[in-house]
């Protein structure tokens, strides 16, 4: 087991491309979990590596929702009282990067709840079960294997 | 949400909905503005008035063209273009529309204007029936916005007779 962790924590290189492959991973494999111990600390790398939290996605389309209805709102009625078409179509403009800057990176704030995975020690004690030929006899001797 | 290139979508989308619905309400906000525009041509000169190789009818005239087009322009339009039509009947057409000049009033400053020249295109029957014949002048304008609908109107300035017979 120790030396299944070495190569664990040695080969980042696989651990990252299959979590940018398993993207909506939800199975309890422990090659789907976040990789907690190998990212590095910087905000701005964080954000590049992990993906945003369930909550974090749905706070962050609702963020981006109320951003846009509130610049457009607030173009229209500055270019409407202003009578300038133009100062409407910037404050727009600017209020649509703002809205880009504060939703589509995963900042760390997005990520507050992430989803606990199995630990790998645990994962080797319940192996997954086989998909092909399951009779009621091994199904359930996995079953009291996995209650153990 | 689940990745930078899905949330850039959805924010793009999002954000291109939002400015569609701006411009609707903007192109909106046209319709409870009320203009009172004024116009007056004069016929200052029949230049010459001819009968073509071909048999139709030509005459040259020079006007004088003055309007207040001012209170047309709102916040979201971008040019008025302005023409002036003659109009009269014969016994062919019901209604013949002969467009003599047109220019484009760029904005609010150039709508109060004065000009005086001959006309621009020619003015041809159709046939031979503009001895004598009363028309009238029409001003018309079409109001170009910078999004949205755009709106047309006129207004009619009757009583101009052409010349009994050629010079």
């Amino acid at each position: 087991m120790a030396g299944m962790k070495q190569k664990y924590r040695t080969d980042l290189s696989l651990s990252l491309a299959v979590s940018q492959k398993d993207r909506n991973c939800s199975t309890q494999s422990y090659l789907c979990r976040g990789d907690s111990h190998v990212f590095p600390s910087s905000p701005v790398l964080k954000a590049r590596i992990n993906e945003m939290d369930w909550q974090g996605q749905k706070h962050a389309e609702m963020l981006m929702q109320i951003f846009l209805v509130f610049s457009a709102v607030a173009a229209f009625g500055a270019g409407y009282l202003m009578r300038d078409f133009r100062l409407m179509m910037l404050i727009y403009a600017g209020g649509v990067v703002l809205t880009v800057l504060v939703t589509v990176p995963n900042w760390p704030y997005f990520n507050r709840h992430p989803l606990k995975w199995l630990d790998p020690s645990e994962a080797e004690k319940h192996p997954k079960p086989q998909v092909s030929n399951i009779t009621s006899s091994s199904s359930s001797k996995k079953k009291a294997s996995k209650n153990k | 949400m689940h990745s930078f290139g899905y949330r850039a979508n959805a924010v793009l989308t999002f954000g291109v909905t939002m400015l569609a619905l701006m411009c609707f309400l903007a192109s909106l906000s046209d319709t409870f503005t009320v203009p009172t525009t004024s116009a007056e041509v004069k016929i200052l000169n029949i230049n010459w008035f001819q009968k073509q190789a071909n048999g139709n009818d030509e005459v040259s005239l020079t006007l004088n063209v003055s309007a207040d087009l001012s209170t047309l322009f709102t916040w979201n339009t971008k040019q008025v273009f302005v023409f002036v039509a003659a109009e009269y009947e014969t016994p062919q057409n019901a209604l013949n529309q002969v467009s003599l000049w047109d220019g484009i009033i760029p904005s609010k400053e150039h709508a109060k204007f004065w000009i005086h020249t001959t006309n621009k295109y020619r003015f041809v029957d159709q046939g031979s029936n503009l001895k004598g014949k009363d028309f009238n002048l029409t001003l018309h304008w079409h109001i170009m916005p910078k999004t949205g609908k755009m709106f047309a109107d006129k207004i009619v300035m009757t009583g101009y007779r052409l010349p009994e017979e050629y010079r």
